[in-house]
């Protein structure tokens, strides 16, 4: 079942000059592809590909300038008041860097009780409760409900922000290069978690990253962007194991490996 | 031969408000003329320390004590103009991020000019011959007319490969890359780790290469230091790390990094 | 380039016509009638038309306001027969109190408050930019603690205080100095030195003690940058790292400020001027609120907003030469 169309999705970004002569750059150009419910997709590119405009658009956090974008079968390109609060019910995003997205001066509960608030819902049983609950869902210690986040890691502030991202039960997680400024040891536990959380609760992701090999470890679907187009997209195994489009494979060439001979022995002992 | 950089017993010391805190403790290793070394760990392991302070550039309030010796010279004993001599001269270094590290003010080619004349001196015509070839080196394309742009006016890889030019112009014998690549794109990044192992290996200059990607190090380093909270937790070959590591440590982190090539597992359903 | 400074000299052009608009909105119809206040206490109802007929008063509110613009670009004539006064253009309006068009009060008086104002900006920027950059370089120490405790309390104390205790201890007590007068410097450079000393000192002081407080906190900031890292491991001298590298970055944002504060000078220093008796835009516009002279009112209103306007576009211009990031640059 599909739960997000974006079609011919575009966004042009025009700077105005002196005397408004106008310069128009087309950050993202006709993308479209489906969500289906349950699966992750993956958007991948480097910098200035457009896949974070591309999340931001499908997050209606920047509004397109051509396509359209339906959720659940309904049109939401230029959704307002009760339909865009409905949307924003159901879809939820996970930033790149935890500190700067989570207010310093709220309390981890009101962090998480936040979007609940926006949304008008009733947590189960008390703020504080609800709250716990959510911490113990992303292995937090529901004790330090009353910290601020700054008393946490970095592998633990992007735990809170995935917390209040599944406060409101969303369908849908972005989540916006949400592993790519932690360190390898804390990105591989998130990412694990991640995954379990999906496996809990079924929803989808849609996840936007540079790192392909982070990729490989949590969608089934892969799109690859290049200057503002989706050049190829399939499911995992075929856009790694037999990538059809050149871009693609010239990105993962450039992947640095460890030298197979050596990995080889490691494991041989291990 | 006589190793270039000999680094014994490094601890680098904070002093704040609570007492010192050591940041780096105890490290000790060698960087042999013609070799890469890399120094591989997670944020918060005391690399970046270690380099800084191979170069005297440690911030204000951090001490180091210990021994660092470049090709003889007593790099801690040293004096500041003394420090100031080695430094771009004999000692280069090059940074995470390569915008922020340069001048937004002055010309890529004056940033460089003015570091070859201060320890070489001459007239800024002959200066300029100079940085145009050390340009050309690093393969910026037109680099008699890109040496007239300013910083904003390149692509992050371009702007890299500036901070190369300029790290080599006075051909040190040794350069510290402190997470060179790191900001850059893939395949950027990719283009980036070649010029650096081509030079080095055309210059025969030594390098201590600093990341917290190990598959970067196992491309780059023929020795490699892994460090985690200011301690030297492995020391070795490449091969040896690599291949047989002996610390923990060092087999997790080798065990989190996503690998591109291995069988996929359940999740592509 | 030439595209861009004519957007702006077009959007100077507009915005000046709005001042001109709001400020004769301000004046002629928010403010008492001026042909009561100048007709005085012995008037009658018949003499107050005729006022109003010779300033124009009786006719609507954008008759009277295209006969004020149009008095800019051409001159304009009050009253009629013998009555008749001329005002040459640019006509800013006609004190009827002086018996003068407004623009020659300004045109006389405006050297005098370019003096206060160059003279004082010369000593602040110096004063202001030595003292933060040591304090910067000083950061923690002694010296950074005084000098900041200092401009602290030196940009706190008001103006007119300063004002009077100087006049009182240089002039009264210690008859060092001259009581101020406005001679032009050709006359007798001595005594125009001496005359402007105290108001430059007094206009310098709160100026200097802000300027060294955001130079400190600039230069604080840009010794913190990667460049200044990079600079280092260079091996350039300290002195070159600081004067190539930090300088620049980090006073280039003053600039803005500067020219905005120099340019709101520009348009008089009221309170200073009038302490010491100059005889200023400043005090005139003193003079002319006391008297409710609305036309001087008006044409000081304009010529301060004047001065803003141009400073606005001469600092950008200036930032674009300072700054590669923001050059303009051809197409």
């Amino acid at each position: 079942m599909t739960l997000l169309r974006a079609k011919d999705l575009t966004k042009r970004f025009v700077s105005r000059g002196p005397l408004g002569a106008k310069a128009a750059f087309t950050a993202v150009d006709r993308v479209s592809f489906d969500v289906r419910l349950g699966e992750t997709l993956a958007v991948v590119g480097e910098s200035g590909s457009g896949k974070s405009t591309t999340a931001r658009m499908i997050a209606k956090l920047l509004e397109p300038s051509e396509g359209t974008l339906e959720f659940e079968g309904e049109d939401v390109t230029r959704a307002k008041g009760a339909a865009l609060a409905r949307f924003r019910g159901n879809v939820q995003v996970v930033f790149q860097d935890p500190f700067s997205s989570l207010n310093p001066r709220h309390t981890v509960e009101r962090i998480l009780m936040a979007p609940l608030v926006y949304q008008g819902i009733a947590p189960h049983g008390s703020r504080r409760a609800h709250a716990k609950e959510l911490m113990e869902r992303v292995g937090l210690d529901p004790d330090h409900s009353l910290r601020y986040p700054a008393q946490f890691s970095g592998g633990q502030a992007q735990r809170i922000g995935i917390a209040r991202a599944l406060a409101v039960n969303p369908k849908l997680v972005i989540c916006d290069e949400a592993v790519s400024a932690l360190d390898v040891s804390v990105q591989a536990q998130v990412i694990e978690l991640l995954r379990r959380l999906q496996h809990e609760s079924g929803f989808s992701y849609v996840f936007i990253a540079h790192d392909l090999a982070v990729v490989r470890q949590i969608a089934q679907r892969v799109a690859v962007m290049s200057k503002g187009r989706i050049v190829e997209l399939g499911t995992t195994a075929q856009v790694f194991g037999d990538p059809r489009d050149e871009y693609t494979r010239t990105l993962l060439a450039a992947i640095p490996r460890i030298d197979p001979e050596w990995e080889r022995r490691r494991r041989e002992r291990a | 031969m006589s190793d270039l950089l000999v680094v014994e017993d490094l601890t680098v010391t904070f002093s704040t408000a609570r007492g010192p805190v050591d940041v780096v403790k105890d490290v000790s290793f060698t960087v042999g003329r013609d070799e890469t070394v890399g120094i591989v760990g997670e944020s918060g392991s005391g690399k970046s320390m270690t380099s800084l302070a191979i170069m005297g550039l440690l911030p204000k309030g951090a001490a180091a004590r210990g021994t660092i010796r470049l090709d003889g010279t007593d790099v801690l004993g040293a004096s500041p103009r003394e420090l100031r001599q080695l430094r771009g001269d004999r000692m280069s270094m090059i940074f995470q991020d390569p915008l922020s590290s340069l001048n937004p003010y002055y010309t890529v080619g004056l940033q460089i000019e003015e570091l070859y004349r201060a320890h070489r001196g001459g007239s800024r015509a002959a200066a300029r011959e100079v940085v145009v070839g050390a340009l050309r080196q690093v393969g910026l394309p037109d680099p008699e007319r890109r040496a007239g742009h300013y910083p904003h006016q390149f692509s992050g890889g371009q702007r890299q490969r500036i901070m190369i030019a300029m790290a080599l112009v006075c051909s040190p014998s040794l350069l510290i890359a402190d997470e060179p690549t790191t900001a850059l794109d893939v395949t950027v990044q990719a283009q980036i780790l070649r010029l650096l192992a081509d030079l080095r290996e055309q210059s025969g200059m030594g390098m201590v290469f600093i990341t917290h990607d190990l598959a970067v190090i196992s491309s780059i380093a023929t020795r490699v230091l892994v460090m985690r909270r200011g301690e030297q937790v492995e020391y070795g070959t490449a091969e040896q790390v690599f291949a047989e590591p002996r610390h923990d440590y060092t087999r997790m982190l080798l065990d989190s990094i996503p690998r591109i090539d291995d069988p996929l597992d359940e999740v592509s359903a | 380039m030439a595209r861009y400074l004519a957007g702006r000299a077009a959007g100077v052009v507009l915005i000046l016509f709005l001042v001109c608009l709001f400020t004769f909105i301000i004046f002629f119809t928010l403010s008492p009638d001026p042909a009561v206040m100048i007709c005085g206490k012995t008037c009658t109802p018949e003499r107050i038309d005729q006022i109003r007929g010779v300033l124009g008063l009786d006719e609507p509110f954008p008759a009277q306001f295209l006969g004020f613009f149009a008095g800019i670009f051409a001159g304009r004539d009050y009253g009629e027969g013998a009555n008749l006064v001329h005002c040459a253009a640019p006509c800013l309006g006609y004190s009827f109190q002086t018996n003068q068009s407004v623009w020659d009060m300004v045109v006389e008086r405006l050297p005098v408050s370019a003096t206060v104002a160059i003279g004082a900006a010369v000593l602040w920027l110096f004063i202001g930019i030595v003292a933060g950059l040591l304090s910067a370089v000083k950061e923690g120490t002694w010296w950074d603690r005084a000098a900041m405790g200092l401009a602290l309390g030196g940009s706190s104390i008001p103006n007119y205080v300063l004002a009077l205790a100087l006049q009182y201890v240089l002039v009264v007590q210690l008859q060092v100095l001259p009581f101020p007068q406005a001679v032009p410097f050709s006359d007798d450079p001595a005594l125009w030195f001496q005359s402007y000393l105290m108001p430059w000192l007094v206009l310098a002081t709160g100026y200097a003690c802000l300027y060294a407080r955001l130079t400190r906190a600039n230069v604080i900031d840009t010794l913190a940058e990667n460049f200044m890292r990079t600079a280092r491991s260079k091996g350039l001298s300290p002195a070159l790292t600081l004067r190539r590298h930090a300088l620049r970055p980090a006073l280039t944002p003053i600039t803005t400020i500067f020219g905005m504060d120099f340019a709101a000078l520009l348009g008089g220093a009221l309170i200073t001027e009038t302490v010491f008796g100059l005889n200023g835009v400043g005090k005139m516009a003193a003079d002319s609120i006391a008297k409710n002279d609305q036309p001087v009112i008006m044409a000081v209103t304009l010529l301060a907003a004047f001065f803003v306007v141009i400073g606005n576009v001469v600092v950008d211009l200036v930032y674009t030469r300072l700054d590669p990031r923001v050059r303009i640059t051809a197409r």
